[in-house]
């Protein structure tokens, strides 16, 4: 590393060195991670461990907790259960639904603000505020928004003449309730990022076009969207790493009902688990979800991750 | 930018952001006037929106359970958890982003151990304090279940990767041409951390630090796990409280605005770095 180099010439240089004895940068540098390491390591691995064995046993903590090992049985069970298959099926539509609202409305949004010439400032400081709250507590609010009888959308609906559904309790609608919900706190952390994004591209290249008299959609599709690519694609997985994990929202606004037609993958392992005490069936769960996100991760954000430190370090 | 600034065009332009703004900032709204209307004026078709305000609600609240006790909870361990946050989380970053231990190995690592589900990792957290609460150990330090302490140790566990990777990327900002010229006066590394690197980076970390303390405050599921009585937090507060008198909106949302008013002054003043810090530092909002 360039570290190393550099602390060649300064040890022979005659100024007074007030340090004892010398220590190489390897072993500085390691040392001040690990402190923070230790703790990561420990309390994030012992978890993993813990269900990697748990998901090869017999783990019912209604009946005698964890028992003798099982092979493979837990994972047998999970992948022939319906019901968790039923809510892959749920966490998955919600999130492509949620997401792609978000991040559609989100550019559409940046763009809009970017070319203001007012009021911006205030206008972020605004958007902001959803992120704030906690969605466990707003979630909770959120349900008296959706009251069929009181509620304000219905209200607003009503004196537009649409149709007031009955947000969380019909099989139909509840799940998009629990999306509007997810686009209210989401949609303006889009907007927020792709506004970012759109401030800091570069001035010239959007000059030269315009001399040019280049058409506005042409300059869309030829410059602005391929340069703003990275930051898209970053907000698109910070998103669906999110969306894939969502529990808060439905834990306060839904429980998963009606039936279990909001019943997210993470919710169902929370019932599995904390509710029917059957860690091994959850352990399970937990774990393949974990293999699914961590591979996708690898894949998409690493890459991407690599580019913006790459980026940051040639400034 | 290319924009074409006719009128009309201007005129929908913020017709569509007002509406958008409406909608997002209306339901905080909504939830603080509500907190602040007579019973009589909540439960009503059509909603009303000119009402005599009064604190009865929070009175209410305030008497049927005890926020203040939530509340400084919530405080300890937010607070404690940000420190400790902090301190590990700094030191750390700023290895990685001047010695790139690891490659960015390591620190991709640390990312991936926020992916597993919350949910997956609450219940061995809840065995292994459990456990430690047992032994008398646990009992002298008071760490345990319904314990501060645990709270502030998962908390920690809980921010440490994000602050980690914040901080990088404020850390990458610093100049390196700063830091040689201190060694070339004789300054040692620990003393280039700490007179030179650390006072630079001062926004850097007060910047993670508020978003530790939003996100320890805004927490829910271990707060709701771990914790009964004693050490239950502000939100978990607002969830029982609701559970046990659901049909009161006025307490209920008075309840809710305690819990969230404090971070909404908090992110007002942090707006600036809010896109930087929910990008894990990778976009300079």
């Amino acid at each position: 590393m360039a570290s190393t180099s550099m602390s060649t010439p300064q040890d022979t240089r005659s100024v007074p060195k007030k340090q004892g004895r010398a220590m190489s940068d390897a072993w500085f540098a390691v040392l001040l991670i690990l402190p923070a390491m230790i703790i990561i390591a420990f309390f994030a691995l012992y978890p993993l461990f813990y269900a990697i064995e748990v998901s090869f046993r017999l783990a019912d903590l209604t009946a005698g907790g964890i028992k003798g090992f099982v092979g493979l049985d837990n994972y047998r069970t999970v992948l022939f259960d319906k019901f968790f298959w039923e809510s892959v099926t749920t966490t998955l539509v919600f999130t492509v639904v949620a997401v792609a609202i978000e991040v559609l409305l989100g550019i559409f949004v940046a763009f809009l603000i970017n070319g203001a010439t007012v009021g911006k400032g205030l206008i972020r400081s605004l958007l902001i505020l959803p992120l704030a709250t906690a969605p466990a507590v707003t979630g909770l609010f959120w349900r008296y928004l959706y009251d069929t009888q009181f509620g304000l959308y219905n209200y607003f609906l009503g004196l537009l003449g649409l149709p007031q559904p009955n947000w969380l309790g019909d099989i139909n609608v509840a799940l998009w309730a629990v999306i509007v919900f997810d686009v209210w706190l989401w949609m303006p952390f889009v907007a927020l990022i792709v506004l970012a994004g759109l401030q800091a591209l570069p001035k010239e290249p959007f000059e030269a076009a315009e001399l040019d008299g280049a058409p506005y959609f042409r300059v869309l599709r030829k410059l602005t969207f391929p340069m703003l690519k990275p930051v898209l694609f970053l907000v698109i997985i910070l998103r669906t790493i999110d969306a894939l994990r969502l529990y808060d929202a439905v834990a306060v606004l839904t429980r998963g009902g009606p039936g279990s037609t909001t019943e997210t993958m993470t919710y169902y392992l929370y019932r599995q688990g904390l509710v029917f005490f059957r860690m091994d069936y959850a352990s399970t769960m937990a774990l393949l979800f974990l293999y699914a996100v961590v591979v996708a991760a690898l894949f998409a954000l690493k890459p991407l991750l690599n580019m913006f430190g790459a980026r940051a370090g040639a400034r | 930018m290319l924009e074409r600034k006719s009128t009309p065009f201007e005129i929908l332009r913020y017709g569509i952001i007002l509406i958008v703004l409406l909608w997002t900032v209306f339901p905080i709204v909504w939830l603080i006037l509500t907190s602040l209307k007579p019973a009589n004026d909540i439960m009503v078709s059509p909603p009303r929106f000119f009402f005599t305000p009064t604190l009865e609600n929070y009175a209410y609240a305030i008497g049927k359970a005890n926020f203040a006790m939530f509340i400084v909870n919530t405080l300890v361990v937010s607070l404690a958890s940000t420190f400790i946050v902090v301190i590990l989380a700094s030191l750390a970053a700023y290895s990685f982003a001047r010695y790139n231990v690891g490659q960015g190995n390591i620190l991709f690592f640390i990312l991936t151990t926020k992916m597993m589900p919350a949910i997956a990792v609450v219940l061995p957290f809840f065995l292994i304090f459990r456990d430690i609460g047992r032994t008398p150990v646990g009992e002298a330090l008071g760490i345990g279940l319904d314990t501060r302490a645990a709270l502030i140790i998962s908390y920690t566990i809980f921010n440490l990767p994000f602050a980690i990777w914040l901080m990088v990327s404020f850390f990458q900002d610093i100049s390196r041409e700063l830091e040689e010229s201190a060694r070339l006066n004789g300054y040692n590394r620990l003393q280039v951390l700490q007179k030179v690197v650390l006072p630079l980076a001062a926004p850097g970390i007060a910047v993670t630090a508020i978003f530790c303390l939003i996100f320890s405050w805004n927490e829910f599921l271990f707060a709701y796990i771990l914790t009964r009585d004693a050490a239950r937090t502000i939100t978990v507060g607002v969830e029982s409280f609701f559970t046990l008198r659901g049909i009161l909106w006025g307490p209920v949302a008075a309840a809710a605005t305690i819990s969230v008013v404090p971070m909404l002054i908090f992110v007002l003043v942090l707006q600036r770095y809010m896109v930087r810090g929910l990008t894990f530092g990778a976009v300079r909002g």
